[in-house]
């Protein structure tokens, strides 16, 4: 089934306005559980009660309280929470662009993919074909629900693809932290040793060969319960570091069963592959 | 100090090095709280048994699945046993490059501290930190976090091992699937106006400063709050209408240009 789209609006980059719609990036596979209780089955809804009197109250009594850093409080409509918006709250207008390279991930939050509305499919295929060509994405904000966000524009798939931003001061870094002090520096034959082993496991990422094998257990464990069968986790077994790291290292790479270099696997899977397909690498 | 959320043990082959993860990034949104406006009372929200309407304790619900048509029930402690291996220990799979890997498939960045001031601990933790960030490569591994598997994506950054829950790639979607997604052969961009496109990105890139961007929203919305506070009143903003898509592409591609190049 095709999924349905959560915003519609417009992309704005110079004098080019393209009709969009927006479209979550993500589909969720999870295996999913009902709230219950554990004693009968009976299953749970969420109420909203008066903390003191234990009331239900009903949601059109509801309000939205700020309360100030003085314990002050001041009660806000939704529509007045809304217009924090801005005045261009449909609108996503491209401020600057950015080779996509520069953008650590951590930048990233969210992502989604933008559709054409119709009559806008050729401006649409205009800007992707640039941003693909320039490998840059562009920089703007919109407002989604209630709450204005940075995003990034960018190409993923032979579609625009939108990121919402994290802000820099939602980014956490090493100074904030109380991390343990790592004082001594491994040595040169430690580091040559750990390096040789990353060699051992290096692969050329392919996302399809990793698959979700939880859900499948979860599953599996599900039908193991309807059979009444009593249900245990294992107790933990705690892991030690190694006493001689070099030695822990050594065992590593001679245990695993490839011995080759990544270099050297590299090669020869692309000679193999030229010789069956006669692709060019 | 920040709030461990997992620990647990990052293995490198055989060298085990038990960390804990921490958020790296914070919430900085304003929030509310929600309160009934004829008492004045905060709201909380109380679970309730359908049935009979009593409240049910955190420690008495459990997990209900359909299964057919039949309701099977796990406490917590039973579906902790779907993969405890995995639940409690990372493993590195492989080892690939950053670059390689497509930003959609992060989900949450989190850094990874030595659980431990041993000495073994540390230096087990600073030989891998060192070890991956010469090599430029990012360790690929799994974990369970609060039900649900993650891929991960453990590096070295600022100085610390980071580490990203990534989704699979049956949880992204193809953009293929999507039908308002323009493909085919109409519609097709014609070179020039690509090549036009291209000089304008060129003309407005700048370098990436995440310091430049101010959540605008933020200090709007404590304007508004402070307005409220004040008068008892907000100005509702004039949202201005959406532009119109254009007509003649060429033409605003051509004043676009002009325009960049101007400033």
């Amino acid at each position: 089934m095709a999924p349905r789209s959560i915003w519609n609006g417009t992309v704005a980059f110079g004098s080019v306005c393209i009709s969009v719609k927006l479209f979550s990036a993500i589909e969720d596979h999870a295996v999913h559980f009902r709230e219950v209780r554990l004693s009968d089955g009976c299953r749970i809804v969420h109420r909203r009660v008066g903390s003191e009197s234990g009331h239900e109250v009903p949601a059109e009594r509801i309000a939205k309280a700020y309360e100030t850093s003085r314990g002050q409080r001041v009660v806000l409509e939704d529509e007045e929470i809304a217009a924090a918006r801005g005045s261009r709250p449909k609108v996503i207008e491209i401020e600057h662009f950015i080779k996509a390279a520069q953008i650590d991930p951590v930048y990233y939050d969210r992502p989604y993919i933008l559709g054409a509305q119709p009559g806008s499919e050729r401006a649409y295929r205009v800007l992707l074909a640039a941003l693909e060509r320039s490998d840059e994405v562009g920089v703007g904000r919109f407002a989604m629900r209630t709450r204005e966000r940075l995003v990034a524009l960018g190409s993923r798939g032979n579609a625009l693809e939108l990121y919402t931003m994290r802000f820099a001061d939602e980014v956490i870094d090493s100074t904030d932290i109380d991390a343990p002090a790592l004082r001594r520096a491994p040595t040169k034959q430690e580091i040559e040793m750990a390096e040789r082993l990353i060699d051992t496991l290096a692969e050329v990422w392919d996302p399809g060969e990793h698959q979700d094998r939880y859900r499948a257990s979860v599953l599996e464990l599900i039908k193991r319960k309807a059979a009444g069968k009593e249900i245990e986790p294992p107790p933990r077994e705690s892991l030690k570091p190694p006493q001689d790291l070099l030695v822990a290292l050594q065992r590593s790479i001679d245990d695993h069963p490839r011995k080759q270099s990544f270099k050297a696997r590299r090669k020869r899977s692309s000679a193999h592959a030229q010789k069956t397909t006669g692709a060019k690498s | 100090m920040a709030r461990g959320l997992w620990s647990g043990t990052l293995s490198f082959g055989l060298v085990a090095v038990p960390v804990r993860m921490v958020s790296a990034v914070r919430d900085r949104d304003i929030h509310f709280h929600e309160i009934d406006e004829q008492t004045g009372e905060r709201i909380e929200i109380r679970r309730i048994c359908e049935k009979d309407k009593k409240e049910v304790p955190w420690e008495q619900i459990g997990h209900g699945y359909e299964l057919d048509g039949k309701q099977v029930v796990l406490s917590d402690k039973e579906l902790a046993a779907a993969a405890p291996e995995r639940t409690r220990t990372i493993e590195i799979e492989q080892f690939v490059e950053l670059d390689a890997i497509d930003p959609a498939h992060f989900n949450h960045p989190y850094f990874l501290l030595a659980d431990s001031e041993s000495e073994g601990v540390i230096r087990a933790y600073r030989l891998l930190r060192d070890a991956m960030s010469n090599a430029g490569q990012v360790a690929i591994g799994r974990v369970v976090l609060r039900s649900k598997e993650y891929l991960v994506a453990v590096r070295e950054r600022d100085g610390l091992l980071s580490l990203t829950t990534m989704l699979f790639a049956d949880e992204i979607r193809d953009p293929a699937s999507i039908p308002a997604v323009p493909s085919g052969r109409a519609n097709v961009p014609r070179r020039g106006e690509v090549d036009q496109a291209v000089e304008i990105i060129d003309a407005m890139t700048r370098n990436f400063d995440p310091a430049r961007y101010e959540d605008c929203h933020r200090s709007r919305l404590m304007k508004i709050i402070r307005a409220k506070r004040r008068t008892g009143k907000v100005e509702m903003p004039h949202i201005e209408p959406e532009p119109d898509p254009v007509l003649d592409l060429m033409a605003a591609l051509r004043e676009s240009l002009a325009r960049v190049k101007q400033t």
